[in-house]
């Protein structure tokens, strides 16, 4: 398991330059350790994640000049799904989730909270414009959930209870302390499964996000037969035949899949 | 002047109420036409910040007048070319509104009815509100309604309202469980007082980011994950240098409300 966790708690976990610089990296070097078989992000103290460090930015907003260049060309590198990570990734949300904290949430994999974790989204409140963490997690949720949390700002909180209900997240994790023990039980259990199987599995899905059905078909289908011949399609049913836990292939970085179906463009390494 | 709808105007928001509570609020060409005035006059007016729209009496709305369709020899052919073209203006997305608007379902909610749920942002309702659509029992397609409603919940729940038509109606408990709806008002006496409280709320952040934050979101919805992304990039960039990201973080800073430059005229952009 790799543990992928924000550790500015003086801060709110609020993303400076030096952490947004850390974040790539740190995607990258978990993503190509062949022992880490899924990852899982969380925070430090109170807050999961609270979005752009805004004392540094009225500071000294040059720091912050190659994320406002990133932004503005779309390139951010904050999350797994911008770094293109095909690893398994869950975030774990152990406190307030606030504006640009729910990129983590929009481009996780699976998403769990602790009982006292709160979402909101204060962009309008200050002035500023919310669009990529709250599109993201309108493929993921109900649209009108996501617009209320977009438009009311800081004048509402929404608990890991109603996060719940909506979908937004599987399981709120009581009392809060566990968090960290269910998040390592789920990574545990999701990391028996063939890593390339899931792999594909995963750019099936997110490509999915990408096009219209019929189109997110046929491109899961390549997907899908890009595993046919893969040993782990042996190994899995056999096994499965002799009651024993399989072994996986377990290839150094992330399993090569057909390209044409990755969102991105190719990673500026 | 409006003969079927309501304008009311309390504080900074502006209320649109359909008046025909003695049809259910059904649509006839009149409250076809007075749709796209009304939507326009609150767009235009730059002391309305959030726009709510409900109805008098025990219904919502209940799609097009079917008595006036059956009576006036014209029938559904009053509504081809619009359809035909997709230019409807019965809604606030229709008529390309970028100020925030919620909806306060006030009781039944029928058919045609759900353009103005799919259509809004935000959208509440009664404890007694209920939502079906009898399309398919009067050997009408439902089509535009159900596939705005099919990207903001689960596709099931649209699916079944649209093939089990008049026989079966959705709560608003389920249509809370769902995500189709934020709120459920108890008792639904209360519904316009909470619209009012929610809509204050909204109505204190900076009117020209929700707008920006409206076209991203609902441009969302037109394509594919990495597109919206980088749409919506444009529309986050194109705050910056905007006089109220300066005025947020310095009332922020200063604990006191904001004070937001406020666009005059229209919230369409360019």
């Amino acid at each position: 398991m790799g543990w992928l966790i924000f550790d500015r708690p003086q801060a709110g976990n609020a993303m400076d330059a030096a952490m947004l610089d850390e974040l790539e990296s740190a995607w990258r070097d978990l993503d190509a350790d062949p022992d880490v078989r899924v990852i899982v992000n969380t925070g430090e103290g109170g807050a999961f994640q609270t979005g752009l460090d805004v004392v540094q930015l009225n500071r000294d907003p040059d720091a912050l000049r190659k994320q406002s260049g990133r932004t503005r060309r779309a390139e951010l590198r904050l999350t797994a799904w911008h770094n293109q990570v095909w690893k398994p990734v869950v975030a774990a949300v152990n406190g307030t989730c606030a504006g640009g904290g729910l990129h983590f949430v929009a481009d996780a994999d699976i998403v769990i909270a602790s009982s006292n974790a709160q979402f909101l989204d204060p962009h309008v409140s200050v002035g500023q414009v919310s669009a990529y963490e709250t599109s993201g997690l309108a493929r993921r949720m109900p649209f009108e959930a996501v617009m209320r949390m977009a438009l009311v700002g800081r004048y509402e909180r929404m608990s890991a209870e109603r996060a719940l209900a909506l979908g937004m997240i599987s399981q709120v994790v009581d009392p809060p302390e566990r968090l960290r023990d269910e998040a390592q039980t789920l990574a545990e259990k999701i990391a028996r499964n063939s890593p390339a199987a899931m792999a594909a599995t995963k750019r099936a899905l997110w490509g999915a996000l990408e096009q219209g059905l019929t189109d997110a078909c046929k491109a899961g289908a390549k997907e899908l037969v890009s595993m046919w011949g893969h040993p782990d399609q042996l190994e899995g049913p056999q096994a499965f035949a002799e009651k024993r836990d399989p072994v996986w292939s377990v290839s150094g970085g992330p399993p090569a899949g057909p390209t044409a179906n990755l969102p991105r463009g190719t990673r500026d390494v | 002047m409006y003969d079927c709808l309501k304008i009311e105007r309390h504080g900074p928001v502006g209320w649109l109420i359909n008046d025909r509570p003695e049809r259910l609020n059904a649509m006839n060409n009149a409250m076809r036409d007075e749709f796209a005035d009304a939507w326009l006059e609150l767009d235009a007016d730059p002391a309305v910040r959030v726009i709510v729209h409900t109805g008098e009496g025990k219904a919502f709305q209940t799609g097009a007048d079917v008595v006036e369709l059956a009576s006036d020899g014209v029938g559904m052919e009053r509504y081809r070319e619009s359809i035909e073209q997709f230019d409807l203006r019965f809604t606030s997305w229709h008529n390309h509104v970028w100020k925030p608007v919620i909806t306060a379902v006030n009781g039944i909610c029928a058919g045609g009815g759900f353009h103005w749920v799919a259509d809004a942002d935000v959208v509440i309702a009664a404890s007694d509100a209920q939502f079906f659509d009898p399309h398919v029992s009067v050997g009408q397609v439902a089509a535009y309604e159900l596939i705005g409603l099919a990207r903001r919940m689960p596709f099931e729940a649209v699916m079944r309202m649209a093939l089990v038509g008049r026989y079966e109606r959705m709560s608003a408990e389920r249509a809370l469980a769902l995500g189709m709806i934020s709120q459920v008002v108890d008792p639904p006496e209360r519904l316009r007082d909470e619209a009012q409280t929610l809509a204050e709320k909204i109505a204190r952040n900076s009117p020209a980011a929700m707008a920006a934050t409206k076209r991203a979101l609902w441009g969302a919805l037109e394509q594919g994950l990495t597109d919206a992304c980088k749409a919506g990039a444009k529309e986050l960039v194109s705050m910056w240098g905007h006089p109220d990201q300066l005025e947020g973080p310095q009332a922020f800073a200063e604990k006191r409300d904001p004070v937001w430059s406020v666009p005059a005229g229209r919230s369409i952009p360019g």
